[in-house]
């Protein structure tokens, strides 16, 4: 796994390529780091955290989410005073792993390759250029990408929906303080459909985005589960694109179970209410009415386009693209590339939801592997089993861990409460709270319990699970 | 013991952990509190808290009683049987073919390429027939691949890397035995009389149109004005799913006809369009090209009469909002597509099918490739309908989670949860035999114990049918014994 | 016994589809190289809360 690290150059042909990458500088050794966090507490640079959408910012030295992979933090050179000014330096003194190296620099590496695969993914559409939305202006129009981390339990408002989600929880300047105190729970939503995708008017992405019907359908639901079941939730569209596995299904039940409210009418503009921060618009429905409405909040499902750099960097490595910026390629060989050796997967191969994704990945692997079939076996290693101990007759000693699963579980149930009592049970030796028991760090935590609770106390900090 | 989400998601996952620590991953007891509680029980936080209490401490007590067991490793035969020789099941004979494994494929009829025979471009504008042809000589040329035409599948005994099927060649019965199996029986049109198919030549389906265009048919010359119907048979109680192809094919038929004469009159009657991702270009060429698109509800569907020198297609048009009558001299129907529904075939493999009869995958994001049975993978419209590329993904998708495990013959192992029979309890009565449905436990045939039954831990599923049928209760089922289940019952009845 | 062709694959793209292509191929027999220009893999479905048809969480 190479993370931080972007490919330069591709030499070379199917079977034998030779890819040039840059490895750009974490500044946090990874062999020392240990994710205590107590780096973030003091350091002050700040930019824009573009995991939460920006919808709040982070400190230079940071990790993505904690449930990141690898677990280890990284400073971003841009925002650090260190890095940037020669002050601060708090990060080094503070840390207890002596993790953090100022003059780690730029490594180029070249490895071989056989083939080569490229799912670099999409980003999503920024409908700042939109005056009719007024996105960049008006505080409770919203990208469905913010929204999405207003929903989610590690987001900037922990799961609760709220309108002006942009101005920070403290406010300390006098513009943010005066909005929050506009601040309230929405009671009505609208989700404007293909914003950025089926647009040759006001973009340039005539082509259909594919995940946008489905995902505005998912937040409504969603939204209302987290606010309330009166939550008044509109969806505007043209068509309603639910033509996957079980989606029609999904589709009828928001109308029918959760009474989301589905208007064929795409809204010229939005005005807002200079008080309230509320937001009028006007649109004509399928009877050619016009319909004037009020709602709190606006989401708006912006498309999966495709980035500059990967648009350029397709065009370097001879990927031949379609006008839309997707790589090209035929209908009896959809994971290949104009190049070559060279295969692609995922939104960069047409944009698709994630069971299509997973299948391209697949897909990518068998013909990547495929081409080189005869090479199978000759570079892998077998990772050793551990060994395993023989716990028959040991008095039982029970590990629980109890999963708040973000909000999922937490939410409703008191987790605290439940790990308090569970270690009350009888032969409960360990009983943990943690926010996502599947995530890595929470399995690299159980594994170090397991270890710790099996060596007997007097022989000290080695790890031996050899021994009874 | 972790309280989370159901173990269907992540159980395996902390399975693996236990045994990177040191420990057997049967010590390992998993408690849904979200599904089967905070998910449920939104509205009442303190019962739910309560609740929670009382699964844990149930999980708590049974997980004191847990005993480390083991499993079995599994020879895997390495070869490949892949039902259905349509672009789903080549595809991924192909992959797996040029990996070095010897791939069989089954198909009842005598030509292979199913429905793509019937097909005539690709929503790119590719000549089917031509790249299908190529697909079928490479099958045919490839050393590795055995084609069964005329063959269907009779029975399969067996399990993941030691399966034996029986086939049927016409009226022969032959045994084949492979490690792996890959369903891509696909699906097909629609057989309906709504809106009068099969009444008028001039009322057809989307691939009679097809044929009409791969063969030149001179009755395309004449047409002056055509009508295509959208969601016959689809998205409908009896139907609630979309077949996902047909908008992106009418429309791409739509723009031939015009292409072929500008001056034709073309209407798609529709409810939504569904020209996903890049199809979309298709659907504003055919606007530019002046096909004309009429939206209808549901509840108002178009009504289609045979007159004597035209078919009129009567309508509400949803800008007018008044009803218009179309005189058409072509109408095509896009029916709806529909799966084999062949429950012999999922018995066989013990995979499920869903309400539609499309074959349930192992989960819709992580396992869409592949069956809950192990060694069990699919690809195709068996699966959901979808067009010639998403067919091929597939089918490659499938040939390489197939790989993942022919990769590993060495070590493919069974569960641990299985029955076991206490020799000295079994009164040799046949009940286990007789009721199994994975045919695991016989009668011992030698050595001390001669009479009495025993468990094949490679076959057996764990269902625990043989544990519950055993007068004796000499059967346990390992990791599920009765003093387990019992400690759970008993800590419900404590009080937190 | 050499062969011609290099057992190993570079795929590009630490989101799903990157991830699950490497996971593929390692568990078949190739060498990977995964790259990400981000300090973590993950990509766009880390940031997403559920996903649909399911509910299930994006984690």
């Amino acid at each position: 796994m190479l993370t931080l690290s972007e490919v330069q150059n591709i030499t070379g042909e199917k079977g034998n390529f030779q890819v040039e990458i840059l490895k750009k500088p974490r500044y946090v050794r990874e062999d020392r780091c240990i994710a205590c966090g107590a780096c973030t507490e003091k350091c002050p640079g700040k930019f824009d955290d573009g995991y939460n959408a920006d919808l709040k910012t982070r400190t230079a030295i940071y990790v993505e989410y904690p449930q990141a992979v690898p677990l280890k933090y990284a400073i971003n050179p841009a925002a650090c005073l260190k890095l940037t000014k020669d002050k601060c330096g708090t990060c080094q003194e503070v840390c207890p792993a002596d993790a953090i190296d100022y003059t780690m620099t730029e490594e180029t590496v070249t490895i071989d390759a056989g083939s080569i695969i490229l799912a670099p993914g999409f980003k999503p559409f920024d409908p700042s250029r939109f005056d009719n939305y007024q996105y960049a202006k008006f505080a409770n129009v919203v990208t469905s990408m913010e929204f999405e981390r207003m929903l989610s339990a590690t987001g900037p408002t922990m799961g609760h929906v709220t309108t002006f989600p942009k101005v920070p929880a403290n406010p300390k300047k006098k513009k943010d303080k005066l909005l929050a105190e506009k601040r309230k729970d929405p009671k009505k939503i609208a989700w404007f459909q293909c914003v950025g995708s089926r647009d040759v008017n006001k973009c340039d992405n005539a082509y259909c985005s594919s995940v946008c019907c489905m995902y505005a359908v998912k937040e409504a639901i969603i939204a209302k589960e987290h606010a309330g079941s009166d939550l008044d939730c509109a969806i505007f569209f043209m068509d309603m694109r639910t033509p996957g596995k079980e989606f029609e299904k999904y589709y009828q039940d928001a109308k029918t179970r959760h009474g989301i409210n589905f208007i064929r009418s795409r809204v010229h503009s939005v005005v807002e209410d200079p008080e309230t921060g509320d937001l009028h618009l006007q649109y004509a429905d399928e009877m050619g009415q016009i319909v004037r409405d009020t709602y709190d909040m606006i989401v708006l499902s912006v498309g999966l386009e495709i980035s500059k750099e990967t648009r350029a960097f397709a065009e370097k490595f001879n990927i031949d693209l379609t006008e839309s910026g997707f790589a090209k390629t035929g209908s009896f060989e959809p994971v290949t590339t104009s190049r070559d050796g060279i295969y692609v997967s995922g939104v960069f191969n047409n944009p698709k939801d994630i069971p299509e994704s997973v299948l391209d990945a697949s897909a990518a692997a068998s013909a990547a592997g495929d081409a080189l079939a005869e090479a199978r076996n000759t570079l892998t290693k077998e990772i050793p089993a551990v060994p395993e101990t023989n716990v028959i007759g040991d008095r039982p000693s029970i590990g629980v861990f109890i999963c708040d699963c973000g909000s999922n579980i937490a939410g409703v149930v008191d987790c605290p409460d439940v790990t308090e009592y569970a270690a009350t049970l009888p032969y409960v030796t360990v009983a943990e709270e943690t926010t996502y028991a599947c995530s890595q760090d929470a399995q690299d935590k159980m594994v170090e319990i397991i270890k710790g609770k099996r060596t007997q106390p007097h022989c000290g900090g080695g790890l031996h699970p050899e021994d009874p | 013991m972790v309280a989370a989400c159901t173990p269907k998601t992540h159980e395996p996952l902390f399975q693996e952990t236990l045994k990177s620590a040191g420990l057997n991953k049967y010590l390992f007891e998993m408690t849904n509190i979200r599904n089967h509680n905070s998910w449920v029980h939104k509205n009442n936080p303190d019962i739910a808290t309560e609740k929670a209490k009382d699964l844990v401490r149930m999980a708590v007590a049974k997980a004191g009683l847990a005993q480390p067991l083991k499993e079995e490793k599994i020879q895997v035969n390495a070869s490949v049987m892949v039902v259905g020789g349509g672009l789903a099941g080549l595809t991924a004979a192909r992959s797996l073919a040029s990996q070095g494994y010897e791939t069989h494929i089954i198909e009842k009829k005598d030509t292979l390429g199913g429905e793509a025979l019937k097909l005539w471009k690709t929503a790119q504008g590719e000549d089917v027939q031509q790249h299908l042809s190529t697909l079928i000589k490479e099958i045919y040329a490839s050393d590795k691949i055995v084609v069964h035409t005329n063959t269907t599948l009779e029975g399969v005994d067996g399990f993941v890397g030691n399966f034996i099927s029986k086939l049927n060649t016409n009226g022969k019965t032959t045994e084949l035995e492979h490690g792996i199996a890959v369903l891509a029986t696909g699906a097909k049109a629609l057989e309906t009389t709504e809106y009068g198919l099969g009444k008028d030549e001039r009322i057809i389906s989307t691939l009679d149109l097809d044929k009409m265009f791969m063969e030149n048919d001179a009755r395309l010359d004449a047409v002056q004005s055509a009508v295509f119907i959208q969601c016959v048979g689809s998205r409908e109680p009896e139907r609630p799913y979309c077949s996902r192809v047909c908008c992106t094919h009418s429309v791409e038929n739509a723009v031939a006809l015009k292409e072929k004469n500008p001056d034709m009159d073309v209407f798609i009657l529709y409810r939504d369009i569904r020209t996903y991702g890049e199809r979309e270009l298709l659907y504003k060429k055919a606007r530019e090209k002046g096909v004309i698109f009429i939206r209808y509800d549901v509840t108002e569907k178009p009504k289609v009469k045979v007159e004597k020198d035209h078919v009129a297609v009567t309508i509400t048009d949803h800008v007018l909002n008044q009803p218009v009558t179309i005189q058409a001299d072509l109408v095509t129907l896009a029916t709806a597509l529909v799966p084999r529904k062949d429950e012999r075939l999922a018995n066989f493999f013990k995979v499920p099918l869903n309400d539609e009869g499309f074959f349930v995958e192992k989960h819709a994001k992580l396992g869409p490739a592949e069956f809950s049975t192990d060694g069990v993978f699919v690809a195709g419209s068996g699966h959901y309908p979808k067009p010639v590329n998403e067919a091929i993904t597939q089918g490659r998708a499938a040939a390489s989670r197939a790989l993942t495990l022919l990769a590993k013959k060495d070590s493919l192992f069974t569960s641990g949860t299985i029955a076991s029979v206490d020799v000295e309890k079994c009164s040799a009565c046949g009940v286990c035999v007789s009721i199994c449905p994975y045919n695991a436990p016989a009668f011992m045939t030698e050595g001390r114990f001669e009479g009495k039954a025993d468990v094949n831990p490679v076959l057996c599923k764990g269902c625990g049918l043989c544990v519950a049928s055993c007068r004796s209760g000499a059967i346990h089922l390992r990791g599920f014994d009765t003093n387990q289940i019992f400690s759970q019952i008993f800590a419900l009845g404590e009080t937190a | 016994m050499e062969s011609k062709k290099t057992g190993s694959v570079v795929v590009i793209g630490g989101g799903i589809s990157g991830m699950l292509s490497a996971l593929d191929l390692a568990n078949s027999g190739f060498y990977v190289y995964l790259v990400e220009k981000g300090p973590s893999i993950g990509g766009v479905m880390a940031q997403l809360d559920k996903t649909f048809p399911t509910n299930d969480c994006a984690m």
